[in-house]
């Protein structure tokens, strides 16, 4: 393995060409878990719906699926729809961007902490970021150890470090930066170093020696910091010891069927420009859009299946997503027509994710687990959205739709309506009770739970 | 988006005090109620140092990759900050300490960063290694970490930590070479957390809330703060020297930083961000009644701002000129664009005279102009935004969500219609009473710009009708009153404390890379002190901060229980 990189290598490299960490080698697989394990996976998407194309017609169990549902036909009998949640903690909170509010709210249940690190859309007293755990980090925590990533974020773009463009937080105020360039994510997760064996035997002795050496000094200041300091120290020595967890993990996939997805050749995109006008939009930067979803979908589907993770969530676009569906036939951006009277484009830009949502869903039934079952029947898909109606900015009648039973937890092939004022807390304690953790009765702020959802197992 | 610059991260929630007193709490500050003029200045006991909070801050992107361009002397290496996900933004300005967290994504980056720098560094074993191999490995080892390791960690290591690395070198060697040796020893220093963010522990006093930063932490300070880097050698050297000890001594070096390139770039950096220069290349206008707006012409108007603030910055310096100067930097574009006489060269930018009583400085900048206009009518209620919130460093409340009768209430922008005035389209705005509580501290201001279409073009009517530019200042202590025109406010607005106060926070909050507490109102203070004793040169600002309490002190909860 040569160790002399020239300067182009090592823009390359450092550009996420060649290297891949944790050093992984092809060898010692180890026991498969006994009974396949549950697993969860986040949706977004962004700018609220049409809510009339959007809501089933019928009853509770008699129901015909909207015309955005409509690709999620051949699924009819594997989801719920959720109607009706209303997201309290941003309707209380102080201030703030109502998309901005919505997606910081929407998986930690909580009103984010004061600030203004997120400026109000028309001017005023912003937000700080979110002001808790979200729900996928929260479970992540308690049934992440197991594999080799405790959760993997995936997004759509290259999106600005803000409260718009994330969706899952550690705590308070700590989001969780996801992956944005398929490549890199690739060779992060399924990534294995080549060699021959004495020379891959030695890097791995470098990087336990150094990664011993880091863990023992974060450690050491973690013990001599206040509280806010000590937060981003152990924020970060979390990151580490997941590393420290995959340097001893196996390379080959682990799962009874599971293949390594194809290496996306996407990378990164510039940070889009929230601020354009439509007519300037460029559309031509966003026809990869379909493959980054494909690249995405492959990895996370191979990631269960391979039970490398077991929580994963995705951004399919982000809040206020400026992002122009050229390919649809639709001109200009997606935000900026949430806030038109044009329902036509708005329907068929949610038909497009609602057709995405079936593909993740059909990939996963084609994915089988060691027991014969597929990796969709272990499997919970949350689809959500940051706000209600888009133009409007409602935090009331967030569609939510869930795919799949975790495991025959949830009954499937309904339509539940929650009482009014329900606040979506209620289904994120169901979730998590759905993903195993049936000790808890509360999340986010507690002031807005009732308990786990009426109407799901 | 409203425009205006950063405003303090957890700012102040609206109150209901008039206008900002000079030292007064940032979060007490506030355009709410009354228009008279602010309350005197509480007394300030400066007599004890209060350098506010001293949250641990990471190395923003930008910071790390010049960090690394520097210690390793790889100019190139600064292309790595493309492959990093984007910094979590914290409000303010790209370095504020409290939004710089790290996950497991950007915990494995800096790992994989690290072996791909060490590996390149290496190669060019000549510049990293203070000494021959040849005639000694372990010597040759143990001086690297020494040498190498207080460039990497901004301090010279504690006896532990020399142990501690040059074991790691050694561990290496058994089994690989004194090359590969250093190389991992390099990786280590490079994913420390003494190397990743800037730890600070200050001179230890027992009981003490309050204590002196160590010289290195200063050295640090500096360089971050007017250099967005690690510190040079000669400033190293002032801290070894105790040469950092007094305000006199650092303002010595922070004069001499001054002078260096490095302080060019990061500076241009704080400008860039304060006045929002990168809204720019968003902007785009509605084609039909702006023909002439092309990426080609916002590009020139960028280039233009930039150069503009760059050269009244490092030339003269004064904010009057900043804010009044009836001169730019043009092209033929551009003179074309603003009617301007042609500058010189036929390619270049250089500078030309403008007509004094049509252009005045950055308020009258075609590329702001146009970032605070709608894409087909001008914006007073933007204008107005960022005279208050960028240049008087005054918050703004939110629009109401719901109107008096609970309703809510949706905002959009007018509908131009032939013959309708501006001013007529937002009558609502000082009609209706839950808008013009607060509209009343933005559309009068903004109302001044009328003479500047939505593209920054000067122009005498405005649909069917004579623009009318009259304004109104209210909620200041030295800018309030009627006015006609933006050159008149600009003048107005040039001589003010209002704006050099605000002017001093913003310049704090970029070289601290924090917004500002209450504990921070002497230092505040101080600084619009010696703004003013050096004829307004806004350069004293970035000397003046360097050696203040809160670079010279740290509280010891850091940043908070």
């Amino acid at each position: 393995m040569s160790r002399i990189l020239s300067r182009r290598q090592f823009l390359h490299t450092a550009a996420g060409g060649t290297l891949a960490l944790p050093l992984l080698t092809e060898s010692s697989r180890p026991a498969r878990a006994a009974t396949a394990p549950k697993r969860l996976l986040i949706c977004f998407t962004p700018n609220g719906t049409i809510q009339n194309a959007w809501l089933p017609k019928g009853t509770a169990q008699d129901f015909a699926l909207g015309e955005i549902m409509a690709p999620l036909a051949p699924h009819k009998n594997d989801i719920t729809v959720v109607e009706n949640l209303t997201m309290t903690a941003a309707l209380r909170a102080a201030g703030g961007d109502a998309h901005g509010l919505g997606v910081g709210c929407l998986l930690t249940g909580i009103e984010p902490l004061p600030g203004n690190q997120f400026a109000a859309g028309m001017g005023g007293p912003g937000s700080g970021w979110p002001g808790g755990i979200s729900i996928d980090q929260f479970i992540a925590e308690r049934i992440g150890k197991a594999t080799r990533f405790p959760s993997l974020e995936f997004t759509v773009k290259t999106m600005e470090g803000n409260i718009w463009s994330r969706i899952s937080y550690k705590g308070a105020a700590i989001p969780v930066t996801p992956m944005d360039n398929p490549s890199m994510a690739f060779d992060r997760v399924f990534g294995c170093d080549t060699g021959d064996a004495a020379a891959l035997a030695r890097l791995r002795a470098q990087r336990r020696s150094v990664l011993d050496n880091s863990l023992a000094e974060f450690e050491a200041l973690g013990r001599t910091l206040g509280k806010v300091d000590r937060q981003k120290i152990e924020s970060h020595l979390g990151g580490l010891r997941d590393l420290e967890r995959q340097l001893a993990a196996t390379c080959m996939p682990v799962g009874a069927q599971c293949t390594k997805p194809p290496r996306s050749t996407l990378v990164g995109t510039k940070v889009p420009k929230y601020n354009l006008s439509n007519e300037d939009a460029d559309a031509g930067a966003d026809v990869d859009i379909p493959a980054r979803h494909d690249a995405i979908r492959q990895m996370v589907v191979a990631a269960f299946a391979c039970d490398l993770t077991r929580v994963a969530s995705v951004i399919l676009a982000p809040s206020r997503s400026p992002i122009v569906m050229s390919w649809l036939g639709i001109k200009g951006m997606h935000h900026a027509i949430s806030h038109t009277q044009d329902t036509a484009s708005l329907i068929k830009i949610d038909q497009f994710y609602a057709q995405e949502i079936a593909k993740l869903i059909a990939d996963l039934k084609a994915s089988k687990e060691a027991d014969g079952k597929s990796v969709f029947d272990n499997t919970l898909i949350v689809w959500c959205n940051e706000l209600g109606i888009g133009s409007g900015h409602t935090h009331d009648k967030i569609p939510f739709m869930l795919a799949g039973s975790a495991g025959g937890y949830f009954k499937t092939g309904r339509l539940v309506t929650a009482q009014k004022g329900i606040a979506q807390n209620d289904l994120l304690v169901s979730i998590a009770n759905a993903m195993g953790l049936s000790d808890v009765t509360m999340f986010g702020n507690p002031a807005y739970c009732k308990g786990p959802l009426v109407g799901l197992t | 988006m409203g425009g205006g610059g950063p405003g303090p991260q957890g700012g102040g929630l609206p109150g209901a005090s008039p206008g900002p007193a000079p030292g007064a709490s940032p979060g007490a500050t506030s355009p709410g109620g009354g228009s008279g003029p602010g309350p005197q200045a509480p007394t300030l006991n400066c007599t004890k140092p209060d350098p506010g909070r001293s949250p641990l801050r990471r190395l923003n992107h930008v910071e790390y990759v010049n960090t690394v361009a520097d210690l390793l002397n790889l100019p190139e290496a600064t292309e790595l900050a493309s492959t990093f996900p984007p910094d979590e933004q914290g409000g303010g300005f790209s370095n504020n300490a409290d939004a710089l967290v790290v996950t497991g994504l950007l915990a494995g980056r800096y790992v994989e960063v690290a072996e791909q720098l060490a590996a390149v560094a290496v190669t060019k074993a000549k510049n990293l290694l203070p000494c021959d191999p040849t005639q000694g490995e372990a010597a040759c080892a143990a001086m690297f970490v020494q040498r190498f390791g207080r460039r990497a960690f901004r301090r010279p290591l504690r006896a532990e930590e020399q142990t501690r690395y040059l074991a790691l070198y050694m561990e290496e060697r058994k089994a690989g070479t004194f090359t590969s040796g250093i190389e991992v020893v390099t990786r280590a220093l490079l994913v420390s957390p003494h190397f990743l963010y800037r730890v600070e522990v200050g001179v230890p006093m027992a009981g003490a809330t309050v204590v002196a930063v160590t010289p290195y932490e200063l050295a640090s300070r500096l360089s971050y703060g007017l250099w967005s880097t690690m510190p040079d050698d000669t400033l190293l050297a002032a801290a070894d020297a105790g040469r950092l000890g007094t305000p006199e001594g650092i303002e010595a070096e922070a004069r001499r930083m001054l002078t260096d390139n490095k302080a060019k770039q990061a500076i241009a950096g704080f400008h860039r961000e304060w006045f929002g220069m990168d809204e720019v290349d968003g902007i785009g206008k509605d084609k039909a009644d702006f023909p002439t707006w092309t990426p080609s012409l916002r590009s020139a108007l960028k280039t233009e701002l930039e150069l503009f603030v760059e050269k009244v910055f490092w030339t003269d310096g004064k904010i009057e000129t900043l804010l009044a100067a009836p001169f730019t930097y043009l092209n033929p574009v551009l003179a074309k664009h603003y009617g301007a006489p042609m500058p010189n060269s036929s390619t270049e930018f250089s500078r030309v005279d403008l007509d004094p009583t049509q252009r005045a400085g950055l308020l009258t900048n075609g590329a702001l102009l146009a970032v605070h206009a709608k894409p087909n009518q001008t914006s007073p209620v933007h204008r107005g935004v960022f005279v208050r919130e960028g240049l008087l460093c005054q918050p703004l409340p939110a629009p109401p969500a719901v109107d008096a009768a609970g309703n809510p209430i949706v905002i959009q922008p007018p509908v131009v219609t032939p013959g309708s005035s501006t001013r007529q389209r937002f009558t609502q705005h000082s009609t209706d009473p839950s808008c013009a509580s607060c509209h009343r501290l933005m559309d009068p201001i903004g109302f001044g710009f009328e003479n500047y279409d939505s593209i920054g073009r000067w122009r005498t009517m405005d649909g069917e009708a004579p623009v009318d530019a009259r304004g109104e200042v209210v909620g200041t202590r030295e800018v309030d009153g009627k006015f006609t025109g933006a050159i008149e406010l600009a003048k107005r607005l040039a001589a003010s404390v209002d704006v050099r106060e605000c002017m001093a926070k913003q310049v704090f909050r970029y070289a601290s890379g924090r917004a500002e507490t209450p504990g921070d109102a002497c230092t505040l203070q101080r600084l619009r002190e010696r703004f003013d004793s050096r004829g307004h040169d806004m350069r004293e600002l970035w000397v003046a901060v360097a050696a203040s309490d809160a670079f010279r002190y740290r509280a010891v909860s850091g940043g908070g229980q």
